[in-house]
């Protein structure tokens, strides 16, 4: 190549080698820390294989961030060490930021019915069921981006249809629908936002009382491994809802919560 | 006209053979000096009702009645009723009895029940539980070990009490087994011919001990709304109420547990107490030697389903047999379910006739007996083997594989990380703002297209700025303003003169720039004309502000 007879080529190439230099060299901590955490990864990945299970856990709780995967894994080596209550909460923890992993579902599911607390984490009301399901089925942020889609969509079609009189009619069904459709990821996101945090049992038998006080008249108790929402949180007790909308106060150590605070 | 007949017999058919009853009731018997009384006379299965003439009574004073009709027809029944509602003002303390009053329907004298009133002085001390009790509702104080009686705790509150609901219910119940329904069911009920609301908690007792036990003693709290008084000017405008909470107690009530009688016990029994229906069913009957036949047997009644042990068919020497299965179904409070259990039955050889048949017996603590209950064998056709060799796969029956369960491996990979949400302000504004912007700009386009005035009045200034930058003498100034003039007015241009001004109040720089534009075109007066275009820019300024 002729450099002296292609001075603006010669600075464009300039530059995008220097943005490249530059990039590398900005992600170069970033590359090494990911490669480090991968090495984690895959280390208590052995430690589980060598049925370590315990040490796994403790291996499993030091990588940060925690991927939906680490949960998962981390849900599966209690459930070796036999913890299935805290299993049960770490699959809900996976299934937080994956929510349609297969893997994720089909431990959860086994890990409860194991417990015998599949029926009694489920909502006895139908309605309450499918919206619970609709809203579990994505994340806040993927029903977050639904929004924001169903508000463009709508916007463009109104004005398509402000623009196009000769497809008014097609349009304004359309811009419907795509209203429907931002209604519902609206309902969804405010929902999954204004959500009581959920809490799950990880001691063999919980209590449920009438009063935050030790002496109270136990109200119905809680297996290992059931969620409950957490109403009203003083410390030392919380005011916990079950499925099926039984409501009493149970000691905080003896839950955790799904979603760390 | 057959239409007409059917809509004629539906609506007459209640009105001849509706059954008319009259009752009366007030909203409260006992009633502080200067309050009044609601007395409801109601009239059900009718709505032709007379007024009943209503006596004198001596420190009484009757005003109404207001009459209130209602129809309705639910699951096509049609009910009706007319309430006469009567205003009782006392006019002093004291007992007082409202007698029995007559109510002529259709020629037929109905009598209503006499009421007592009480009123006190102002300001004496009521008795809330006279207003608000509790009672428990139980069929018998006397329950079998392992059966499911319905206990239910009612709670009536006088009509008058605003309550809000029940907010906590705490009951001591040891070896009774006792559970109740969330849910609270509402209605009315007349006592004593004064009206109470009247908050159900059902529930049901299963004792899992023998003996003299004991329900209670309960605390059940009511949430009673009082108005908020003297608190804030905003909560005197919103009216706003507090809630408070007024705890009702209910005494222990004894119940003596049974344990099951042991004579008359049958020899299968296996521990099932309530009243049950059994029913078996096979399908199908006629089969091959070879395949499958599946039987179903279900039992369903009143009572603990939990107590129903298992049905072991016996007798099955000629069929190769599969491990039962059963599924369980009751309601919230255990006094009603059903169990069905279903078992593959597979016929060795042409010998098996029949299935056998199946017997459960059980304890009915309503009868207060043993009883069995059960069905006769079914008949079996079944044919030789040979068939079972030209079987399709998906016909020829295999021995249920049991598979292996248990939880998914690890993942290899770490995953993605949770994704943060876009900020949802951002990206929800720009889009409603710019459909907005857009939508105002096509009205703006549209408006300038069809109405010349407006098109002529925004361009006017633009306009006139442009041409005023290039003149250069007293007469290109005029024509400047007489097009600005015009097209602001739209008006033609070549009509604007000084005469404009007063019609049009226009400022009075106009006329000056007109009369000194003139004296310069046709009396040859020296003019500055960029004094004039000045001015002139300040008169668009100034109109277009």
């Amino acid at each position: 190549m002729n450099w002296k007879s292609k001075p603006v080529g010669c600075a464009i190439a300039h530059r995008i080698l220097c943005g490249w230099a530059r990039l590398v060299r900005n992600s170069a901590p970033y590359l090494i820390a990911a490669m480090a955490v991968a090495d984690d990864f895959k280390a208590a990945n052995a430690l589980f294989d060598a049925g370590k299970f315990a040490e796994a856990v403790a291996a499993y709780e030091k990588i940060e961030p925690k991927t939906a995967h680490v949960f998962f894994n981390l849900g599966n080596a209690h459930y070796r060490a036999g913890q299935v209550g805290r299993a049960v909460l770490n699959y809900e923890r996976a299934r937080l930021i994956a929510p349609g992993d297969p893997d994720i579902l089909a431990n959860l599911k086994f890990a409860e019915e194991k417990l015998g607390v599949a029926e009694v984490n489920v909502s006895p009301k139908l309605v309450v069921r499918f919206f619970r399901s609709l809203a579990g089925a994505r994340t806040t942020a993927q029903w977050t981006r639904y929004e924001i889609i169903g508000v463009w969509a709508t916007m463009l079609l109104i004005a398509a249809a402000v623009w196009r009189p000769r497809w008014r009619s097609g349009l304004v069904i359309l811009a419907v629908m795509a209203g429907i459709g931002l209604v519902t990821a609206t309902a969804m996101v405010i929902y999954r936002n204004a959500a009581r945090p959920v809490a799950v049992v990880v001691v063999p038998k919980v209590e449920a009382r009438f009063a935050p006080l030790a002496d109270a008249t136990v109200h119905f108790q809680l297996g290992e491994g059931t969620k409950v929402a957490i109403r009203e949180d003083r410390g030392q007790w919380v005011f916990v809802e079950r499925a099926d909308e039984q409501q009493g106060w149970v000691r905080a150590e003896e839950l955790e919560r799904v979603a760390k605070p | 006209m057959r239409f007409f007949w059917v809509i004629a017999l539906v609506l007459l058919t209640p009105q001849v053979f509706a059954e008319v009853s009259v009752s009366a009731t007030v909203d409260q018997a006992r009633v502080s000096f200067g309050e009044s009384i609601s007395l409801t006379i109601s009239i059900n299965g009718t709505q032709s009702g007379g007024q009943p003439a209503i006596p004198k009574i001596e420190g009484l004073n009757f005003a109404g009645p207001a009459v209130n009709t209602s129809v309705s027809i639910v699951n096509g029944a049609m009910s009706q009723s007319v309430s006469l509602v009567y205003q009782v003002t006392p006019t002093r303390t004291g007992e007082f009895m409202i007698p029995a009053l007559d109510v002529n329907v259709a020629g037929k004298i109905f009598k209503t029940n006499p009421i007592r009133l009480t009123v006190d002085k102002p300001g004496a001390q009521t008795d809330m539980s006279q207003s608000l009790f509790a009672k428990v509702r139980l069929n018998s104080q006397q329950v079998y070990l392992g059966q499911t009686a319905p206990l239910d705790v009612i709670v009536f509150a006088r009509a008058n009490l605003p309550v809000r609901g029940l907010s906590s219910f705490n009951s001591e119940a040891e070896g009774l087994g006792y559970k109740y329904s969330g849910n609270v069911k509402q209605g009315t009920q007349s006592i004593n011919g004064e009206a109470f609301n009247v908050y159900v908690v059902e529930g049901a007792i299963s004792p899992t001990r023998a003996g003299e036990l004991k329900f209670g003693p309960c605390v059940l709290k009511v949430q009673l709304a009082t108005q908020v008084r003297n608190r804030s000017i905003f909560d005197e405008m919103m009216g706003r109420i507090e809630v408070r909470e007024v705890p009702v107690t209910l005494d222990v009530v004894p119940i003596e547990v049974l344990p099951l009688p042991a004579e008359g016990r049958p020899a299968d029994f296996a521990g099932a107490v309530g009243e049950w229906s059994l029913s078996v069913d096979a399908k199908p009957v006629e089969v091959a030697v070879g395949d499958p036949i599946t039987v179903t047997v279900r039992i369903a009644g009143n009572g603990n389903i939990d107590t129903v042990p298992a049905i072991q068919l016996k007798g099955l020497e000629n069929f190769k047999t599969y491990d039962p299965t059963s599924k369980t179904t009751k309601n919230e409070l255990g006094t009603t379910g059903e169990r069905v259990f279903q078992q593959v039955l597979v016929a060795k050889d042409t010998k098996a006739t029949q299935l056998p048949d199946v017997r459960l017996s059980y304890f009915d603590p309503v009868a207060k007996t043993y009883k069995t209950t059960g069905q006769a064998p079914i008949e079996l056709k079944i044919k030789p083997g040979g068939q079972a060799a030209v079987l399709t796969g998906s016909e020829r029956v295999r021995p249920a594989e049991k598979l292996g369960q248990d939880i998914v491996y690890l993942k290899g990979d770490r995953g993605p990380v949770a994704s943060v949400p876009p900020p949802i302000w951002p990206w929800n504004v720009v889009p409603v703002l710019a459909l907005a912007g857009a939508i105002a700009w096509k009205r703006r386009q549209e408006r300038l297209t069809g109405d010349v005035a407006y098109a002529r009045r925004s361009r006017a200034a633009r306009n006139a700025r442009q041409i005023l930058a290039g003149a250069t003498t007293p007469e290109q100034v005029q024509r400047v303003l007489q097009e600005y003039l015009g097209d602001r007015l739209n008006l033609p241009a070549a009509g604007m003169t000084a005469s404009v001004v007063e019609e049009h109040r226009l400022p009075g720089k106009v006329r000056e720039i007109f009369e000194v534009c003139d004296a310069a075109r046709f009396a040859g007066a020296r003019a500055d004309v960029n004094g004039l275009k000045q001015q002139l820019e300040q008169v668009i300024d100034e109109l277009e502000k």
